[in-house]
C-alpha cells in the first residue's frame, strides 16, 4: 500500500472534469485507490465520490493506492495533479 | 462485477429539455460515454401510444442481451408511465425515476455492471448527489 500527499493546484479544483480525468486514469489500473480529505475517505475510482470532496485549489489530500500496480498508478495520478489536470493553470 | 455479460443499454425518458441537457453536460464532463444510450423526450401533448412504438424500437436497438436500464425524470408522470408499459415486454428492462446529473454520471462510471447492479448504482448516485451545504 502506498500513500502520498497531493495538493490540488489547478485553479478550478477537483471539479467535474478534473475528477473525471482522475477517475478514468485510475480505473485503468487494477489497484484500489482512495482519496482522503477533511476526515472523509472516498473511492478515487468513483466520480461522485471524488466530487464529494469538493476540493478547491490549495486543498491537500492523501492518495492511498493498494494493489499490484500501485507504483505505476500512484506515479500517473500524482503526475495528473502536478500538470494541473491538463487545464493549463 | 461480471465481465461475461454484454453491456447494458440506457434509455433516458423525460419531459422536454431534461434528458438531452443531462446527456450533453455529462458528455462534456466525461468524454465519450461508455454505455449505449438513447433519449426520448415527451411533450405535454404527446400521444403515448405513438411514443410506445418509438420506445419499443429504441429498446430493441439498445438491448444486446443484457437488458436496458430506463431512467425517467419524475415518478408518476407520463415519461415514467410510458416506461412502465415495458415492465414485462420483450426486452428486459428495469426503471429508476428521479433522473438527475449525478445519477447519470454514476451509471456511466460503472459501465461494467449488470442491469440489476446498475439499478442500485443509479439510485445511490442520485441520492448521493443531494448534499446540504458543504459535504
Amino acid at each position: 500500500m502506498l500513500e502520498r500527499e497531493v495538493t490540488v493546484i489547478n485553479k478550478l479544483g477537483l471539479h467535474a472534469r478534473a475528477s473525471s480525468k482522475l477517475v478514468q486514469l485510475l480505473s485503468t489500473f487494477r489497484a484500489n485507490a482512495f482519496l482522503l480529505g477533511r476526515g472523509r475517505e472516498v473511492n478515487a475510482k468513483s466520480i461522485m465520490g471524488v466530487m464529494l470532496l469538493a476540493a478547491a485549489q490549495g486543498s491537500t489530500l492523501t492518495l492511498r493506492i493498494d494493489g499490484e500496480d500501485e507504483v505505476a498508478a500512484m506515479e500517473a495520478a500524482v503526475a495528473l495533479f502536478e500538470r494541473y489536470f491538463d487545464e493549463g493553470s | 462485477m461480471n465481465e461475461a455479460h454484454a453491456s447494458v443499454g440506457v434509455l433516458l425518458i423525460s419531459h422536454v429539455g431534461i434528458a438531452s441537457a443531462i446527456q450533453s453536460v455529462a458528455t462534456r464532463m466525461l468524454g465519450p460515454l461508455p454505455l449505449q444510450h438513447e433519449i426520448l423526450e415527451v411533450a405535454f401533448d404527446a400521444d403515448l401510444d405513438q411514443l410506445s412504438r418509438q420506445v419499443d424500437q429504441l429498446l430493441r436497438r439498445l438491448d444486446r442481451g443484457s437488458g436496458v436500464l430506463i431512467l425517467t425524470d419524475l415518478y408518476g408522470a407520463s415519461p415514467s408511465n410510458l416506461a412502465e408499459r415495458f415492465d414485462r415486454g420483450r426486452v428486459h428492462t428495469r426503471r429508476v425515476s428521479g433522473l438527475n446529473l449525478s445519477m447519470f454520471m454514476r451509471v456511466m462510471n460503472y459501465a461494467e455492471q449488470s442491469l440489476d447492479e446498475l439499478v442500485n448504482t443509479a439510485v445511490l448516485g442520485a441520492r448521493g448527489g443531494v448534499v446540504i451545504g458543504r459535504a
